[in-house]
């Protein structure tokens, strides 16, 4: 996996709600998981046209309890799907699994990250080293990247993957029933 | 080196000493699913041609969130669900009318004790920790947990919190426990279990002890529990079979933080919209007009609940532009609550009661709230759509103040009304 993602930074406030402002609610409720969906509307109560804004390797950038409220992996998947990275200054540990099964490349507990950027700028992020570097400013800070085990989760393409794999290893060794 | 409840607990499924930090993999004695994801569970075993579930003894599931259904979808989930229970050979299902609201009948049932270990497919499976169980959260893994038995959890670190001094007058332990969790704060409480003990823990009843392990978890905490005293003991005696196991933490046990917590607030706590953490003053709020009210849920359900809400209720109509729903969490409770005569001064009151589970709490598919509408009531979050739509305001607070609100037509300070 790639884990160096250049590209525009899209700058969030804090607080933002995982059913409200990530995506529209609805989808926590029905359950919904296909990314070509929920690609649509992300982020689409802060923002409706921010998917046609952004391109792959984007980076959103927000600042304290990102995606906070009920643990809905909605929002995550639809983040995931546009193919973008997040750096945040924390995010509740319930959306901190669900980014993981997202399979999102993220950084947290990045703090002030808010301060070294602006919508626009220029990115350039290495999710497994935690180097942030702003080319538009020139600048570069160095925050604590995610452990070896949920890099190693995400770079699997997040849970389903890593489900799959499980289940093959278990038939394989007789732990659970052939199909 | 000293281990915490959590500590201890985890270690016990593993079979070797953990500590705060670590990633394991530990099989919950028991699993817990509500009727909104069995059938999203058994689509996403069945993709990955899963036939048989790890132990399908040690899977519990309730119909709580939509326990009447009221359109044919529902109707239809519901059909569903039941024959996914079969298809399994899940022994332990409690279908509308048998059990209630999953995160608490399992304890007035027996079926849950100090030292068990639990996964569940939904964040407030804390409440276990009322009777020193420790429940973890597991929302969208769940799949792998019900067919490899296990999924990774991070061994969490525990933030200790002594309670000390009384209630006053006209507040309750929601009002504290509301008001507690913005005071430990967010940097404390994320991915830490809250463990309660200190002197002032003999004068809180179960109901208060299942909303001290309920709160927490809208700041970001991964777990609550209590550790195991008297109280807890005679609760249980009744209840269960098996012998009780005491479950506290050793004295040079490591807790990522220490907390002496008064329980002597002095004025009732509201969490203002738009989320659980906006907590003020009742008086920074009074005058609020409200529409729709609710007295329930995992955090306030409980008959303690219930008879706090008919002190106020009694003898006292509902204000002519509010709708009072109240939710006993249990059949249990609601046994309770018609032998007590408190269902009937709710219905005297123009209340209506509706049927035992999660009420309006679940995302708002029972009594939703229209634009533009104001809600005050008892439930676990006040987010934007939590009871519906995403244009009404929602408050919460203790079933006092929901009570004398839902009498006044307006956010008011219960203590008038005691």
């Amino acid at each position: 996996m790639d884990w160096v993602y250049t590209g525009r930074c899209w700058k969030f406030g804090d607080n933002l709600a995982v059913d409200a402002d990530l995506t529209k609610k609805e989808f926590a409720m029905q359950r919904e998981t296909r990314p070509e969906v929920l690609r649509e509307f992300c982020m689409c109560g802060v923002d409706p046209d921010f998917p046609k804004k952004v391109g792959p390797h984007d980076i959103i950038v927000a600042g304290r309890r990102f995606a906070q409220g009920n643990p809905h992996i909605q929002g995550l998947l639809g983040i995931a799907a546009l193919n973008l990275g997040l750096v945040v200054e924390s995010i509740p540990r319930g959306s901190y699994r669900n980014a993981i099964n997202a399979g999102l490349p993220f950084m947290t507990h990045c703090d002030g990250v808010t301060k070294e950027c602006e919508t626009g700028d220029q990115l350039r992020v290495d999710f497994s080293t935690g180097i942030f570097e702003n080319l538009t400013r020139g600048t570069q800070k160095t925050y604590q990247p995610l452990s070896r085990e949920h890099l190693g989760i995400i770079a699997q393409g997040g849970w389903k993957p890593m489900f799959a794999k499980r289940i093959a290893t278990m038939r394989a060794d007789g732990r659970i029933a052939a199909t | 080196m000293g281990q915490t409840i959590t500590e201890k607990i985890l270690s016990r499924v593993m079979k070797r000493p953990v500590k705060a930090g670590e990633i394991v993999y530990p099989e919950p004695d028991l699993m817990t699913v509500h009727d909104w994801y069995v059938v999203n569970f058994d689509k996403a075993l069945q993709e990955q041609g899963v036939t048989q579930l790890f132990d399908p003894k040690r899977v519990l599931i309730s119909t709580d969130h939509e326990p009447v259904a009221t359109n044919p979808a529902s109707a239809e989930r519901q059909k569903n669900v039941r024959e996914i229970v079969r298809k399994y050979g899940i022994t332990q299902f409690f279908d509308v009318g048998r059990g209630g609201l999953g995160h608490i009948f399992p304890m007035e049932m027996g079926l849950i004790t100090p030292g068990m270990f639990v996964l569940a497919y939904d964040t407030h499976v804390t409440n276990y920790g009322a009777v020193g169980c420790l429940g973890i959260p597991m929302v969208f893994e769940i799949p792998e947990v019900l067919a490899c038995g296990s999924c990774w959890i991070q061994v969490p670190e525990t933030v200790r919190v002594n309670l000390t001094g009384r209630l006053n007058k006209g507040i309750t332990i929601r009002d504290v426990s509301q008001r507690m969790i913005v005071d430990i704060g967010e940097d404390n409480l994320d991915y830490s279990v809250v463990e309660y003990g200190g002197p002032a823990l003999t004068d809180i009843d179960f109901g208060g002890r299942m909303t001290l392990c309920n709160n927490p978890l809208e700041m970001g905490a991964k777990s609550a529990l209590i550790e195991t005293d008297q109280h807890m003991v005679e609760w249980l005696k009744p209840r269960v079979k098996d012998k009780i196991t005491p479950q506290v933490s050793d004295p040079d046990a490591t807790f990522k933080s220490i907390y002496d917590y008064d329980l002597g607030c002095l004025e009732p706590q509201v969490a203002a919209p738009p989320r659980p953490d906006n907590v003020v003053g009742v008086s920074k709020v009074a005058g609020v007009a409200v529409n729709h009210a609710f007295i329930g849920s995992c955090a306030n359900g409980s008959i303690e609940d219930l008879r706090d809400a008919a002190s106020i209720l009694r003898g006292r109509k509902i204000h002519p532009s509010v709708r009072l729903f109240i939710t006993p969490a249990t059949q249990e409770i609601a046994i309770r609550a018609g032998n007590e005569g408190l269902i009937t001064a709710f219905m005297e009151s123009g209340a209506v009661m509706t049927a035992p589970g999660c009420g309006p709490c679940a995302g708002g598919r029972i009594s939703p709230v229209a634009p533009g509408e104001v809600s005050i009531n008892t439930g676990t979050r006040n987010d934007p759509g939590r009871l519906g739509t995403t244009k009404a305001d929602v408050y919460l607070a203790s079933p006092l103040t929901v009570a004398a609100s839902a009498v006044a037509g307006e956010i008011v300070d219960p203590r008038k009304y005691l």
